[in-house]
């Protein structure tokens, strides 16, 4: 169990930046999912901490000891590749053992240990199966085997999951996280998938071109998005562009071509908005948090969108409809069956908004 | 692996005749495995004739005609004869044949870690563009540049007293067996260096990566898993160059005329010197009995290979 600091940390390939001073603080027995699309430097950063990709300027620590130049082989890390990387010569105990090997571990203890992993991860019987035997959920298994049985300061998990089907995925999450609570292992996970940084993690740092876009545990970033990026990332991908003006304890919306004037609350319980005073703003809500109303059925203490169904569809529980108001389509979720073509008026209660300055919102997303 | 091409050929083209034949004959199964097995043989032939032509006939021939004496009939006498003149020549063929291979082995394997593991770009990029060049060199060629660089007043000898490393009175030709061997080793390691770093560039990275990070050094990760994982690959170059080196005659008879040689300069004095084609068919037998033993020991390595999969 061990700390790692990393500060002001930059890296760049050939000239273009990968990373942009990103600093970062995972505590000892955490569980830290970097999360981002693709090219935004998680797994760049996930390489730095590992050591596999020099550093330009920065610094790391692992357990207070500088490791910001010291070969991948001197860092106390232990890495999970998504590809597996079992080595093929080898069978499974073989491979878990190897690690202690290259410790020089007696052969006796050594034994011990590699049963002691194959009972954890659920691989009994198969220790002198070859690993290019195994299914991809036991390959898995072995690899996190291999990297627990050195028991290293920090465990690093490169998108340990995505080659796996959907239901063996699931049981992975789950089984990755409880071993590594009761191991009380440091790790850092990079994923591309925000359920599984979502149920995995202690706490989850979304990354964009290179920086930091927000850090904070699941609830924090899903409830209070720091900025349009992360609301979009989150799933707050329906946008809509508002005339409004922050009071002390309400959020005035002035009237649009598709809604009326309306004043909302702010706080826990209310809005969300992160600017002073009046201007454009891009508000943000989640499909499954608003609802849909027939035309005339307006509540008072919400916004309302009027619109259109162009769109049904039944992904199971709950119809999901695509509602045109004036030129954008928003995706809506609504527990009642409509007819495509029918008038109907979004209700976006004010819990479900958040609202960002339209320019900076623009800047972030380019 | 060339095995399926033929037979999925020969199934395709049956349907011709097939759709031609249909003159309302109910027994199909019979005119169906009729053409099948025509095609087949038809598609296949061929390659089959150019092999039993250039290959099967001559080799057998010159097996055949070990056994046979000038006025045609059997005899083990050419056997019993090429034994008794040349049985330390074959020793020495096998020895240095062997000792050149575990060379090429050692030095190709180097070469591929290095092109592989290595760090400084400047050096792998260098030895990536100078290991090759050897390959483009003949046989004959590189004998004679041997001849020149390993000469007791050579090359070689030249520069190590020009550096001061060596007296002139300890100069000493290098052309005897280790001339071949050298010459071996340099004309081959390129060849088996390629096919090695080829295998050894087309591994999945991180299986490198896994290993350093737990905590394994440059030399080690070489011998413990990126050896294993081309084994194959390094096996089949090595009997391949085992086999070349086998067939050389210009690189003996250049380097290391004298007696021990290999059993290649044998051959052809038999045959220029005394117009004697029997022994020299019985020196060549041992010559495929040696091919033929690697073969084996291939053909065995690679089912089990096979099975472990």
């Amino acid at each position: 169990m061990a700390e790692l600091h990393v500060e002001n940390l930059t890296v760049a390939y050939g000239g273009s930046r990968v990373l942009n001073g990103v600093s970062l603080h995972v505590r000892p027995g955490e569980f830290v999912a970097l999360l981002g699309s693709s090219g935004c430097g998680k797994t760049t950063l996930l390489r730095a901490v590992s050591g596999f990709v020099p550093v330009d300027g920065g610094r790391i620590a692992i357990a207070g000891r500088d490791v910001t130049n010291a070969p991948p082989e001197r860092r106390d890390t232990a890495m999970v590749f998504q590809s597996y990387a079992l080595w093929p010569h080898m069978t499974t105990a073989q491979n878990i053992g190897y690690g202690l090997k290259l410790r020089r571990w007696p052969r006796p203890r050594i034994a011990e240990r590699v049963a002691e992993m194959l009972r954890l991860l659920k691989l009994d019987g198969l220790a002198d199966r070859n690993v290019t035997q195994l299914s991809g959920g036991q390959r898995q298994r072995v690899a996190l085997g291999r990297a627990l049985a050195v028991n290293p300061d920090i465990l690093l998990l490169d998108e340990p999951l995505s080659n796996l089907d959907a239901r063996i995925r699931l049981e992975l999450r789950y089984e990755i996280r409880a071993l590594q609570q009761r191991l009380g292992i440091t790790a850092v996970h990079v994923t591309h998938d925000r359920e599984e940084a979502m149920v995995m993690a202690d706490r989850i740092v979304i990354l964009n071109a290179g920086s930091i876009a927000q850090i904070g545990t699941p609830e924090e970033i899903y409830r209070r998005p720091a900025s349009a990026f992360v609301a979009s990332f989150l799933g707050a991908d329906n946008v809509v562009p508002l005339q409004a003006t922050r009071t002390e304890r309400t959020l005035e919306i002035a009237a649009g071509p598709d809604h009326d004037a309306v004043s909302l609350p702010l706080g826990e319980e209310g809005a969300r908005v992160e600017m002073p005073g009046s201007g454009p703003v891009a508000a943000h809500f989640r499909t499954e948090s608003v609802r849909l109303a027939a035309a005339g059925q307006v509540p008072p203490d919400a916004l309302v969108l009027r619109g259109r169904i162009t769109q049904a569809a039944y992904p199971g529980g709950r119809w999901r409809y695509g509602v045109a108001v004036g030129g954008a389509v928003f995706l809506v979720d609504d527990d009642d069956r409509r007819t495509v073509g029918d008038a109907v008026a979004i209700v976006i209660p004010p819990s479900a908004l958040h609202c960002f300055p339209l320019r900076r919102e623009a800047a972030g997303t380019a | 692996m060339s095995a399926p091409l033929p037979t999925e050929a020969a199934g395709r083209p049956a349907a011709l005749p097939r759709s031609r034949g249909g003159d309302g004959a109910p027994a199909l199964p019979a005119a169906r495995t009729g053409p099948d097995w025509l095609w087949g043989v038809l598609l296949v032939l061929p390659a089959l004739a150019m092999v039993a032509l250039f290959f099967l006939y001559p080799l057998g021939l010159s097996a055949v005609s070990a056994f046979q004496g000038r006025d045609g009939g059997w005899t083990l006498a050419n056997v019993v004869k090429a034994f008794e003149l040349y049985s330390l020549d074959m020793a020495f063929t096998l020895a240095i044949v062997l000792l050149s291979s575990a060379l090429v082995a050692v030095l190709s394997v180097a070469i591929g870690g290095y092109l592989t593991l290595g760090e400084n770009r400047v050096a792998v990029t260098l030895l990536r563009w100078l290991y090759r060049w050897p390959l483009f060199i003949p046989f004959i060629v590189a004998a004679q540049m041997m001849r020149s660089f390993l000469a007791k007043n050579g090359l070689m000898n030249n520069l190590l007293i020009g550096g001061g490393v060596i007296e002139p009175l300890q100069a000493a030709s290098l052309l005897d067996w280790r001339g071949v061997v050298v010459t071996f080793v340099w004309k081959q390691t390129p060849f088996v260096a390629l096919m090695v770093a080829g295998a050894m560039a087309s591994l999945d990275r991180s299986t490198i990566e896994a290993a350093r990070d737990l905590g394994a050094g440059r030399l080690r990760i070489l011998a413990e898993i990126v050896v294993p994982q081309v084994r194959p690959t390094l096996v089949v170059g090595l009997i391949l160059s085992f086999v070349t080196m086998l067939s050389v005659m210009s690189v003996p008879m250049m380097i290391n005329p004298n007696s021990p040689t290999m059993i290649t300069v044998d051959m052809a004095y038999r045959i220029n010197a005394h117009g004697d084609y029997g022994v020299a068919n019985a020196l060549g037998f041992v010559s495929y009995a040696m091919a033929g033993l690697v073969g084996w020991f291939y053909l065995r390595h690679g089912v089990r290979q096979g099975g472990a999969r």
